[in-house]
Order: structure tokens, then C-alpha cells, then sequence
């Protein structure tokens, strides 16, 4: 095999654009452990020497896809219990985008369920989520967030990817890029999905696609069932010392073929055989949690074969602790239009247990400080009811809701950013989606203002596309939001 | 200074002249040139610079974000893009450009500026001016700092074809403007390939497909003069090649099968795809092509034309992503749908980047916000909202397909003749079985009728039944009576409503349209391609064009931007022949097949793609076109080789999109309506790569692997990678697995000799013998198959089984015979090292004929 060496890099580097990734495949095929965030040089991607050091180098976005509702988890409103079953004031609502409620009657519903508070901070929290109350001390909660897009798709679109325009790089798609990958044997990025009995709302490829970067940036859907990636099974009848026969042999037929036109891709096709080979070993293992004791199992919720939020946070742990970069789990089904309150009492429980066993996981084996911790989804829920079967639920809301951070170079026991006594409209330190783009990256050790200035050409080609420089979640548009980062 | 003809040159007849030499002859040459350029270049060094190649990159990288064409984020009050503009006095009183005296230009000051308060750029913006940038500013401005217009907004010019100092190299006038830049800059271009490698890069190039051994030998066998050009009148004539360019075209204009947000239903869009692969076939000149997608609604059918061409056609206006998310606001998808369309058209035809003046002024190019929303306006006559309902609910249905009215239910191009056979033969029925009395009722009333009648009938019946299944609903352009009101968006907000209302205009930094009354579809399209004499942009639409295409034979286009003609893309390398190419194509009435053949026959084209170190450091991107490229092939020619390798690939013309093999769940996270894959049972699972189920959201894990675009978005350029999933696809991928057990019975049909069967193994597979270690290698692997067939028969029985999947391949069982059992895997290695996915290919040099 042949050894990445500083010179192969810039001979890809330089071939017309190609081969983009060749940075970070260093990082795939030679980890030298993990020294305490100090990216190994073979690990380095597209930024580097990173802006500032870098306080995480993990992140775990854990997304609660459909809306979950602030005023059931951070958000504590009194005034909405106070008001209950009363108009909303018109003044709240006049002229604001407005989704399933259109043209219908607009009526207060008070919060399904009362607050606590936590922890020396005294956060309050719902009393949903009373496992992650626990956690009050090391989490960051911001009630103040705001975004652009009122429907699911474009809403996680712009989540992801800073704009809802398609063809824009996700941020798990630029963070892998920029800081390059330290497994040696899986993906840099990472998506894994769960949900929950009802009927969830559909999720796009596009929110973990890498746009205009090269395509060994994206994400890669880990299934929990079944093959766990696509391919990844040898083809039946298949033995492991067959594949490797022929893995061996068109490894041989390339060299062969290297030593006659001194073409870098050929190289790096070798090399990816040998990584897809690794993978297809890899893989099953790190899928096969036979390893966890049963405690911990039941601390997550885990259960081996089936894709539960419980697996899917014990999973992004075993990622995590083999060096993949950025890790995205999807929880579906948090779009309450009706019933809330039976739909909350059914999610809650396993969300709650899961994230706060991955957080105790993470702090156990002292991977929390190095890893950030994302929980939130693509938008909130109206103060105003939507009355539908099993009772009231809240309809789609931009302008105010909530979110938790918690690990790599979070300051812990924060709350940051109100919104109004109605829940509505975020009023302090408000934190648009792409300040927490921003926010993430700073965390990561790079400054979003900077991070598509002064690249190499080839990369500068990579990503230029035509696209507005300011249109992604890399643009260097939003603020890096000090409150939330942990002085060091 | 001779090169030797290609057409001497054979495998059997190797070329005559050995490497040294003609190194030697390149040295000579070089050296030749250098002496008489020399003088030249040293002048060139005290030259002015040139504004659009040296000063543009340098203003519009670092200045005029700040200093440029959108005056609401304008600082100081200065527009650097604008030579008035910059040279008038400031705000401060002072002028950031005295032309002739960089001493008391502001802008050299500040530029020259210690300290970090006063400095431009301010490192804030973290843009860094090195020297050399520095003196190009100040001794631009000592030349009187003359602009000139941006290249891509100047109409192409008809540069002379430059005098050849090699007579014998250049095969076409391309060739001179080539040869021209090389012996500027001191180089001389490579040999020919060699005709094996050459043979594979045509039909790779023009059809996707690698040739057949037997194409592959008639080829060698050739001697005749012309015969690149007879190999390449043929390859250009074949459908392959028109599927090949709608390829190309699809994923400009974004076709898709699926709506691309949230339910990401299936729409009906094939026929449209059908048409595209039928205008190409037909050659139809690209000014009707045109004018047929965005306003076949409006136009008569020409002469000749079928009138549901221009039906087809008008799909292009409805391939946008469109969505009936419960709770979508009608104005907002409305700005979203305008924004769409606008950025497609702008990106497909103009090559410019209007999109981004959505919100405000472009920050690079003289593009105005206004601009945007008149381009939008255009389309604001579009029939396309009734899936919307009335407040974001109903219309559209979560079905599969789902309904995007209007639609029509028509025949593609490919079924018309079949459809035609069908009505005769149905109408014949018919016939025969109205003139056949009404035998039971007037005898005895329960007489039971003659056979042949009860025959008839059923096969009426039965042809009726398959005439209506050859008619597919599509998706169609009808005008509104009332135009929707266009309005300027502040900032974008569809909520703003204060901005004022727009009439249709074409981008005003192009001029205007001379139209009596609202300015149609129809006047848009004409102006894109009629000449710039007659009051259109016919040669600057020809740039954008002519580019794309070069890029499809090269690798790159002459402008390597070929998505962004503007500021922040990069001016092209060989702008005269860019522009002579542009000339050429509105010439010859836009026929789009004689410019790629001149394109592909000029010996440019036909040069090998190897490089000397010295010149992989020179021009390690291959600019100067001193070589041929090299590039791995597009996704669907990917599947399409190893199928056609195989000997599976079905070759059917149009029709409802495909479904190959794809693994269990991946379409999990759809849902309105929730979707289980059915991958198709028959043959047309072994349909070309083109024909696959474009499914936006989720795209074949195939295709997605190897860089095919989601088309929710024009891509004008597939960005390469070479990725561990690529890896896996071509080992595990059932596809791949099939297409290498077809390869095994090819060459266990064709002859019983190990020798024999790697032969024709490599040359199905790479287009060509493998060389003695190729063919040790493979032997190697044969021999430790076979060891261990002997070893374990039943094991390498059932995985030949296996292996296939798909049991009733009799043609397929010999396989699970004893000497068969080793070769599905030997085929499995042969098809996926980079010869076989890359091209153009190289032959290697060590050739042998066992």
C-alpha cells in the first residue's frame, strides 16, 4: 500500500480539482490517537493550522425532526396557562407567517405540562424531561432561537444547511471537511434515524448531502437494522477471504497500472478499496453491541436490532469513541398537530432517557469535554392551540423556540435568550440557526468568518459553484454567541 | 516538422518512430519557439496589464464586495466595478483611482497602508493583497487604468484563425488556436493517442458506451484516411450518443422524477426526458430547442416538427421542486417556485449566477435585484398552482404518481410509430368485425358467434388495452389568462409587499427587448438565441454552450467555470477560440452535431493523455491543452459499461423511468405516501443509467455514489470524488455482481482456453489485450479459484448460484459447473480497476498478444 505522504497530498490537491477529500483521507487511514484535541497531522482537512484551538471535535447533533414544542420542554410560560382557551391577542400574531393555521381561529393553549427547576442553576425545565433536568448544570439552553422556514423540509434544509435553497453543503458536510476524519475504518459523518409509531414527517438525503463538495463529505445513513450501510455486505457466498482475494488482485491490477501513468486518482482508488474493505469488517462490529452490558442497555433504552433513539445515542457513542467526526441522529415525530400531550407523554420518556445516557456515557469515559452535544429541531409550536384528533396540538412556529447544547466547550448551567410572556416572538439575545452554525464552528476551532477565505484554488473551485458566498452554513453570516462557550 | 498520420498507425503497424525521437523532435520544437518568442515575451513583462485577465480576479475577489454593484451595502460611497464610478471624487473628497498617478490614487494609498485602522482590504475581511497584486494595481492605474467590459457581457468576436507554424500538426481551425497558445507558451502538444485508446475514447465520449471487440478490430483494421471521421458520423448518428447528451442536458435543466420536497412524490415527467433524447437524435437546432422549453406553448409546430413536440417540450417550465406540505403558504412557494425558475434559466442559458440578486444587488456582477424579479416575471403566466389548493391544502395528492395539473396524457416521441401500428391494426379489427353481420341475433338468437369473430374481438381488445398503455401523462406549460403580479421582494421577504410591481425584462446590463406590450416567454427565448445584430444575445448564449460542450470532450471547459460566467468565476483559457467556437455554432444555424464533430475531430481531441513530468508540473490542470484529459466516467455510464461488459445491457429507446436492484430501506424516511422499492423483475432492470427513477430526495445509491447530481439545482459540472462507497458499489452492488457473472458466460460461451477468455475478459471490459502482468495477475487468481473449487465443490457451486440471483439465467448455468466455478470472480476484478471506469483510457506500453 502506499503511504499517504505530504507530497501525494498536493498531488491531489492539484489535479484540476479532484480529489478533494485526499486531505482528510490521510485521516481515514492512518488515526494516531486521540491525544486530547490535538487533531493528529495525518486527521488535518481543509482547515489547518485550525483558526484557534479547538474546544470539541466531536459533535452529536441529536435532531428532533417535526417541531418539538419549547413551551413543553424549555420554554415555561405562565401567561399561556393564565390564558388558556382565551383569544390570542391579535397583536401578537398580525401579520406573522403562519402555517396549518391559516385563517382559523387563534386560542391560547396553556403548557401540558409544569416546570422544575434543576440543578445549582436553576433551570427550569419540563417535567418531560426530568432525566436531562438532571443534566441542568452541564447544559446550555437556549430559548431564544429563531429560523427562516415555516415547513419541515425547507425548515431542516435551512437547519442543516443555512439556506433552503438545495445543492449547499450540510454542516456535518463542512465540519468534515474542515477538520478531516480520525477514523481509519468509517466515515467522517454519519446519520442515523429513529422513530417513533405515528406517521413522521419525510427527511431528505439533501440534509446530510455534501452540495458542492466532494462527495466523500457526506453523510453515510448507518442503519441499525438489516445492512448497516448500503453495500456493505459482501454479495452472497461471499466469504471474507474471497472479497479480499478480489480486493488484493484489483489492487494488484491498479499498481500495476500506477507504475504506467502516474495518475494520483489511481492511488487513491487503491487506498479506497482497502478503506471499503475495512468497512465492511468494521462495520458489523461496531453494529453489533453484544459488547454493552446489560446495565448500560437499559440505561440507553438500547435495543440491539431495532432502530430506537436509545440505540441510535448508544451508537453515536461508539462512533464517537472511534474517532468520527460528526455524528447525526434523527428522531422523527415531534410534529404535534393534534394530541399533543399523548404524543409528548410517549416521546418524552425514551428521548429523555436516551440523551441523558449518552451524556452521562460521554462524561463517563471522559469524552464529553471533547464532544459537542446538539438537541433541538428544525423550528417550535404555536402558543396557539390546533385542535385535531386525540385532543390539541400546537401548529409550526419560527419566531421563538428552543434549544440544548451540552459538552465540547459548552458553558454549562447557561440559559440563554427569552422570548415573550406568549412564547411567540424570541426578544433577548435572540440566536438565529446560522449563529448556531457559527457558534458550532468556533466550538470546533474554526472561525466561520474565515473558514472559505485563503483556501487553496482547487478548493476555493470546490466550493465556489456559483453560490452566494453568504448562502450556506459556512458563510461566515451569523455571530459566534460568547454566552453559550465555555471561557477558557 | 511531420507528425505521422493516424491513420498509419495500428496495432498491427505500430507506429514507426520511437519515443526517443520524437522527444527529441519536441525539444527541437521547443526550443525553436522559445528563440523566436523570447523577444516577445520580454516585452510582454512591461506590458499594461489586462484588465479582465489581471485586474478584474484581484477587484473582485477582494474589493468589491464592499465596493461593487449593490448600492444598499456599498461603503465610502465607492463602486470599483465602474470606471466613472471609481475615478469620481468620494464622499472623503478624495478618488480611489487617479488614472496615470497611482501616487495620488487613494485606493494605492490604502492598499499600501501600515496601519491596521486604515488598511484595504481591512483584515477583518481576512482578504490579504500579496506584492505582485499590489504592483498589477499600480501599474494599471500608471497606464491610466483602462477597464474594459467583462468578457462573458462582450459579444464574441471572429478572431483570425492564427497562421500555423506546424502546418502538418493542426487538423482544424480548433487546432490552430491550440497549437497558437502552446507555441506561446513554448509547448508542443502530445502525439495521438494510439487507435485502441483512441477507438474507446470516442464512443466513450460521444455514446457512453465502450466499443464492442468487434468495433475495436474494425477500427484497427482501418486504414483509410478518414476514418476517425467515418467512426465518428457514425457515433453521432446512433441514439447512444443522443442519450448521452441528454445526460448532459438533464442535469442542467434539473429533471427529475420526483417533486423534490417534503413527500417527494413521483410527477410525470418522462416523456419530457423521452423528448430531449429524441431532439438531440434528431438534431434539432438548439435556437428551437430552446424556444420549444420555455415557450412551446406559444409557437406553432415548424415544419416537419410533430405538433405534441413543443407539448413535450413545455415540461421544462414545470421540472422545478414543488411541494403540497400541509400548511405551505401559496405566496411564499409562489417567491420560492419565481426564485426556481429564475435561477435555472439564468445558470442553463446565461451562465450567470442571477440567483443571488434574489435578495439584493449582486455583490459581483452588474446584476440587479430588479433584474431577478423582471427574469422571474417572465414565467409569472405559468399555469402551475393548482397542487397548492386555496391555503396550502389539496390539489396536489400524496399519491404516486401525485397530480402537478395541468397535465396531458401523450405518446413520447419513441412510441408514435408503435402507437401508429397499433390504431391501424385496431381500426383493420374493427373494421372486419363491423362488416361481420350480427350472426347470433339474426338466426336463432343464441348462435353462438364463429370463432374468428370471438378471435378478433379479444385481439381488439388486447391491442386496445396495449395502445393505452404507450400513453403517459405529463406534466405541460398552459398560460394563464391573468399573469400573476410580480413584485420586487425586499430582502427577499415574500411578506414585504411594499416593493414595486415588475413587467418581464430581459438582465438590463444586456440591453432590453424591443416589445410592443408585456414581453412573453416566447420574446425570452428568441433574444437568448437570435444574433446580437438583430437585437438578441444568440453568440453569448452560444459561449455558455459551446463550453459545456467542450468540457463534455475535455474534461474542463475552456472556461473552467462552466456554471458561472461572472466576477467570481474564472476567464476563459483560450478565449479566442471560445469565442470562434461560440461564432460557429449561431453560424451554422445552432446544429450542435457538426460543432462536436468538429470538436472531436480535431487533432486537439485526439491527443494522448499522457504527460511528461515536466509538463504535470507545469500545467498540472491541464489548461494549455498541451495533452488530453483524464477523468473517471459519469455515474450512469458507470452501470452502463459493466452491463454492456456483461452482455445485459437492454437497449430500449425512452419509457417510463427504471428501477434497478437498490438496498432494503432506503426509501424509509419517505412518506406521504410511505414507499416500498420494487426493483424491476425483467429486463428492464438492465436499462442504461439515464432511464433510472431520478427519486430527488433519495437518488439511486449508485449514482449517488459516483456524483450524480439530485438535480434539485441546474449542475453545470459533476464534481468527481473517489470514495470508499464508490468501492463498495462496484464489489457488492448487486448490479455489479450480475453484469460480472454476464462477463463469465460471454467468455465461457466464446471458447474454452484460459488465454482465450482473459482476452476477451479485458478487451469487453477495458478495450483492449491485457498485458503480461495483467494477464499473470488474473491467472493467478484463476489458479487459487480453481484449487479451491476442487477443494470445496459444493461451496463454489451454490455461490455461482448465488452470485446470479436470478436463477432462470439458463444462459447462465454452466457456470455452476465445474470449470465454470472459478470465473465469476476473475470478471468481478476485471471490471472494476480504473481502465474499466475511466476514461479516456491509456493502453498500457508493454502490448503482447499471447
Amino acid at each position: 500500500m502506499i503511504s499517504p505522504t505530504p507530497l501525494h497530498r498536493r498531488c491531489f490537491l492539484g489535479q484540476a480539482g479532484l480529489s478533494l477529500g485526499a486531505a482528510s483521507l490521510g485521516g481515514l487511514l492512518a488515526r494516531d490517537g486521540l491525544a486530547a484535541l490535538d487533531l493528529p497531522a495525518a486527521a488535518r482537512g481543509a482547515i489547518w493550522p485550525l483558526h484557534h484551538p479547538p474546544q470539541a471535535k466531536a459533535v452529536i447533533f441529536l435532531c428532533l425532526a417535526g417541531g418539538p414544542s419549547h413551551l413543553e420542554t424549555f420554554d415555561n410560560k405562565p401567561t399561556l396557562a393564565r390564558l388558556d382557551g382565551q383569544p390570542m391577542p391579535e397583536s401578537v400574531t398580525a401579520g406573522q407567517p403562519i402555517a396549518q393555521l391559516q385563517g382559523k381561529e387563534l386560542v391560547v393553549l396553556g403548557p401540558r405540562k409544569p416546570f422544575s427547576r434543576y440543578g445549582e442553576c436553576g433551570a427550569e425545565i419540563s417535567d418531560y424531561l426530568p432525566r436531562l433536568g438532571g443534566f441542568a448544570d452541564r447544559l446550555a439552553i437556549v430559548r431564544s432561537m429563531v429560523t427562516e422556514q415555516i415547513n419541515h423540509d425547507p425548515a431542516h434544509t435551512f437547519l442543516n444547511c443555512g439556506t433552503a435553497i438545495s445543492g449547499r453543503p450540510s454542516m456535518g458536510a463542512w465540519v468534515t471537511y474542515g477538520l478531516g476524519s480520525e477514523a481509519d475504518d468509517l466515515p467522517g459523518f454519519v446519520v442515523m434515524t429513529s422513530k417513533m409509531g405515528r406517521n413522521p414527517q419525510p427527511i431528505a438525503a439533501r440534509q446530510w448531502h455534501s452540495g458542492f463538495l466532494p462527495g466523500q463529505f457526506q453523510g453515510v445513513e448507518f442503519a441499525t437494522s438489516g445492512s448497516p450501510v448500503n453495500y456493505v455486505a459482501s454479495p452472497p457466498g461471499v466469504s471474507e477471504a474471497h472479497q479480499r482475494d478480489v480486493i488484493d488482485t484489483v489492487a494488484a491490477l491498479e499498481r500495476h497500472r500506477l507504475a504506467t501513468v502516474a495518475d494520483p486518482e489511481i492511488a487513491t482508488r487503491i487506498r479506497q478499496y482497502e478503506l471499503a474493505f475495512r468497512m465492511q469488517m468494521s462495520v458489523p462490529e461496531l453494529a453489533d453491541l453484544s459488547d454493552e452490558t446489560a446495565e448500560t442497555l437499559a440505561c440507553y433504552g438500547a435495543e440491539p436490532g431495532r432502530a430506537t433513539i436509545g440505540t441510535n445515542c448508544l451508537m453515536a457513542r461508539r462512533l464517537v469513541e472511534r474517532g468520527v467526526r460528526f455524528v447525526h441522529l434523527y428522531h422523527s415525530d415531534w410534529d404535534h398537530h393534534g394530541g399533543i400531550e399523548p404524543y409528548m407523554d410517549e416521546i418524552c420518556p425514551p428521548t429523555d432517557r436516551a440523551a441523558a445516557a449518552l451524556l452521562a456515557d460521554l462524561e463517563e469515559r471522559g469524552l464529553l469535554e471533547e464532544t459537542l452535544v446538539v438537541i433541538g429541531g428544525e423550528f417550535g409550536r404555536t402558543p396557539m392551540a390546533q385542535s385535531k384528533d386525540k385532543g390539541a396540538g400546537r401548529d409550526h412556529h419560527i419566531k421563538g423556540f428552543s434549544m440544548a447544547l451540552a459538552g465540547g466547550g459548552i458553558r454549562g448551567g447557561v440559559t440563554h435568550g427569552e422570548t415573550d410572556e406568549f412564547g411567540y416572538h424570541a426578544v433577548t439575545d435572540i440566536v438565529h440557526v446560522r449563529d448556531l452554525h457559527a457558534t458550532m464552528l468556533h466550538l470546533l476551532g474554526i472561525d466561520h468568518t474565515r473558514f472559505q477565505r485563503g483556501l487553496p484554488r482547487p478548493r476555493r473551485q470546490a466550493h465556489r459553484r456559483g453560490a452566494s458566498p453568504r448562502g450556506d452554513a459556512a458563510a461566515g453570516v451569523g455571530l459566534v454567541i460568547r454566552d453559550l462557550v465555555k471561557p477558557t | 516538422m511531420r507528425f505521422p498520420d493516424l491513420s498509419l498507425r495500428t496495432a498491427e503497424n505500430p507506429p514507426c518512430w520511437s519515443r526517443g525521437a520524437l522527444t527529441a523532435l519536441f525539444v527541437a520544437c521547443g526550443l525553436w519557439w522559445l528563440a523566436v518568442f523570447q523577444a516577445e515575451a520580454a516585452r510582454g513583462e512591461e506590458a499594461t496589464p489586462d484588465f479582465n485577465r489581471d485586474i478584474r480576479p484581484i477587484l473582485s475577489h477582494n474589493c468589491v464586495a464592499c465596493h461593487g454593484p449593490d448600492e444598499h451595502d456599498r461603503q465610502a460611497g465607492l463602486r470599483l466595478d465602474d470606471p466613472a464610478a471609481a475615478a469620481a471624487e468620494l464622499e472623503s473628497g478624495l478618488r480611489a483611482i487617479v488614472p496615470g498617478a497611482p501616487q495620488s490614487s487613494e485606493m494605492i494609498v490604502r492598499i499600501r497602508e501600515q496601519d491596521p485602522d486604515l488598511v484595504m482590504p481591512p483584515p477583518e475581511s481576512h482578504h490579504v493583497l500579496d506584492e505582485a497584486q499590489k504592483q498589477l494595481l499600480e501599474r494599471w492605474i500608471a497606464a491610466g487604468a483602462p477597464y474594459a467590459p467583462h468578457w462573458a457581457y462582450v459579444a464574441p468576436k471572429a478572431w483570425p484563425t492564427p497562421a500555423a507554424i506546424d502546418r502538418a500538426w493542426p487538423r482544424s481551425w480548433i487546432d490552430a488556436f491550440v497549437l497558437d497558445r502552446l507555441k506561446r507558451e513554448q509547448l508542443a502538444p502530445a502525439d495521438d493517442a494510439d487507435p485502441t485508446t483512441l477507438v474507446r475514447r470516442l464512443h466513450l465520449d460521444l455514446t457512453g458506451l465502450p466499443p464492442t471487440p468487434a468495433e475495436l478490430d474494425a477500427f484497427l483494421a482501418d486504414s483509410t484516411a478518414d476514418r476517425v471521421e467515418r467512426r465518428v458520423d457514425a457515433l453521432l448518428a446512433s441514439p447512444r450518443h443522443a442519450e448521452r447528451l441528454a445526460s448532459w442536458w438533464l442535469d442542467l435543466v434539473r429533471y427529475a422524477d420526483t417533486v423534490g420536497y417534503h413527500g417527494d412524490q413521483t410527477h410525470n415527467a418522462s416523456p419530457y426526458r423521452d423528448w430531449v433524447i429524441h431532439a438531440f437524435l434528431e438534431n434539432v437546432p438548439f435556437d428551437r430547442f430552446t424556444l420549444l422549453q420555455l415557450a412551446g406553448d406559444l409557437v406553432e409546430p415548424a415544419e416537419g416538427e410533430h405538433p405534441d413536440d413543443r407539448v413535450l417540450a413545455s415540461a421544462y417550465n414545470r421540472l422545478l421542486q414543488t411541494s403540497h406540505e400541509g400548511g405551505i403558504q401559496v405566496k411564499e412557494y409562489r417567491a420560492i417556485y419565481q426564485a426556481d425558475r429564475v435561477r435555472n434559466i439564468s445558470e442553463v442559458w446565461l451562465g450567470a449566477t442571477l440567483g443571488c440578486a434574489q435578495c439584493h444587488d449582486h455583490k459581483y456582477d452588474p446584476l440587479t435585484s430588479r433584474d431577478f424579479y423582471a427574469m422571474g416575471a417572465f414565467f409569472a403566466d405559468i399555469d402551475d398552482e393548482r397542487h397548492m389548493g386555496n391555503a396550502g391544502f389539496g390539489g396536489g395528492t400524496n399519491t404516486l404518481p401525485t397530480t402537478r395539473l395541468p397535465e396531458r396524457a401523450i405518446l413520447g416521441p419513441f412510441d408514435r410509430a408503435e402507437a401508429e401500428r397499433l390504431d391501424r391494426e385496431i381500426a383493420e379489427l374493427t373494421k372486419r368485425l363491423s362488416a361481420e353481420p350480427a350472426a347470433g341475433d339474426q338466426a336463432t338468437g343464441n348462435e353462438p358467434e364463429p370463432a374468428a369473430v370471438v378471435a378478433a374481438r379479444e385481439q381488439s381488445a388486447r391491442l386496445t388495452k396495449q395502445r393505452e398503455s404507450l400513453t403517459r401523462a405529463v406534466m405541460i406549460t398552459e398560460q394563464l389568462k391573468t399573469p400573476r403580479e410580480v413584485r420586487l421582494l425586499p430582502r427577499g421577504n415574500w411578506m414585504d409587499e411594499t416593493g414595486e410591481a415588475v413587467e418581464p425584462a430581459v438582465l438590463s446590463v444586456l440591453g432590453s427587448l424591443n416589445v410592443d406590450g408585456r414581453a412573453s416567454r416566447e420574446d425570452l427565448a428568441r433574444w437568448l438565441t437570435e444574433p446580437v445584430a438583430e437585437g438578441g444575445i444568440g453568440e453569448l448564449t452560444a459561449r455558455v454552450v459551446v463550453n459545456r460542450l467542450w468540457a463534455l470532450f475535455f474534461g474542463e471547459g475552456l472556461c473552467r467555470s462552466t456554471d458561472d460566467f461572472g466576477g467570481q468565476g474564472e476567464p476563459p483559457d483560450h478565449p479566442e477560440l471560445l469565442d470562434r467556437l461560440a461564432l460557429e455554432l449561431v453560424a451554422s444555424g445552432w446544429d450542435l452535431r457538426s460543432l462536436i464533430r468538429q470538436i472531436v475531430t480535431s487533432r486537439s481531441y485526439l491527443q494522448s493523455s499522457e504527460a511528461s513530468a515536466e509538463l504535470l508540473a507545469r500545467d498540472p490542470d491541464n489548461r494549455l491543452l498541451a495533452r488530453q484529459g483524464r477523468w473517471r466516467l459519469p455515474a450512469e455510464h458507470v452501470r452502463d459499461a459493466a452491463l454492456f461488459a456483461g452482455g445485459l445491457l437492454v437497449e430500449e429507446l425512452g419509457g417510463p423511468s427504471v428501477r434497478p436492484y437498490q438496498p432494503a430501506g432506503y426509501y424509509q424516511h419517505l412518506n406521504f405516501p410511505k414507499r416500498t422499492y420494487a426493483a424491476d423483475t425483467d429486463e428492464q432492470q438492465w436499462r442504461r443509467g439515464l432511464y433510472v427513477h431520478w427519486q430527488r430526495m433519495f437518488l439511486h445509491p449508485q449514482l449517488a455514489a459516483f456524483d450524480a447530481p439530485t438535480r434539485e439545482e441546474c449542475t453545470a459540472r459533476r464534481l468527481p470524488s473517489n470514495t470508499p462507497t464508490q468501492a463498495l458499489v462496484l464489489l457488492n452492488d448487486p448490479t455489479f455482481v450480475e453484469a460480472a457473472r454476464g462477463l463469465a458466460a460471454r467468455a465461457m460461451r466464446a471458447s474454452t482456453a484460459d488465454d482465450d477468455r482473459l482476452s476477451l475478459l479485458w478487451r469487453q471490459a477495458v478495450s483492449r489485450e491485457p498485458d503480461a502482468t495483467e494477464r499473470a495477475v488474473l491467472r493467478e487468481l484463476l489458479a487459487r479459484r480453481r484449487e479451491e473449487a476442487a477443494a470445496n465443490p459444493e461451496a463454489a457451486r451454490a455461490r455461482c448460484w448465488e452470485l446470479g440471483w436470478r436463477r432462470r439465467m439458463r444462459r447462465w448455468s454452466r457456470m455452476s459447473s465445474q470449470p465454470g466455478r472459478p470465473w465469476p470472480a476473475v470478471c468481478s476484478t476485471c471490471t472494476r480497476p480504473s481502465p474499466a471506469i475511466n476514461s479516456p483510457p491509456h493502453t498500457s506500453r508493454t502490448r503482447s498478444r499471447s
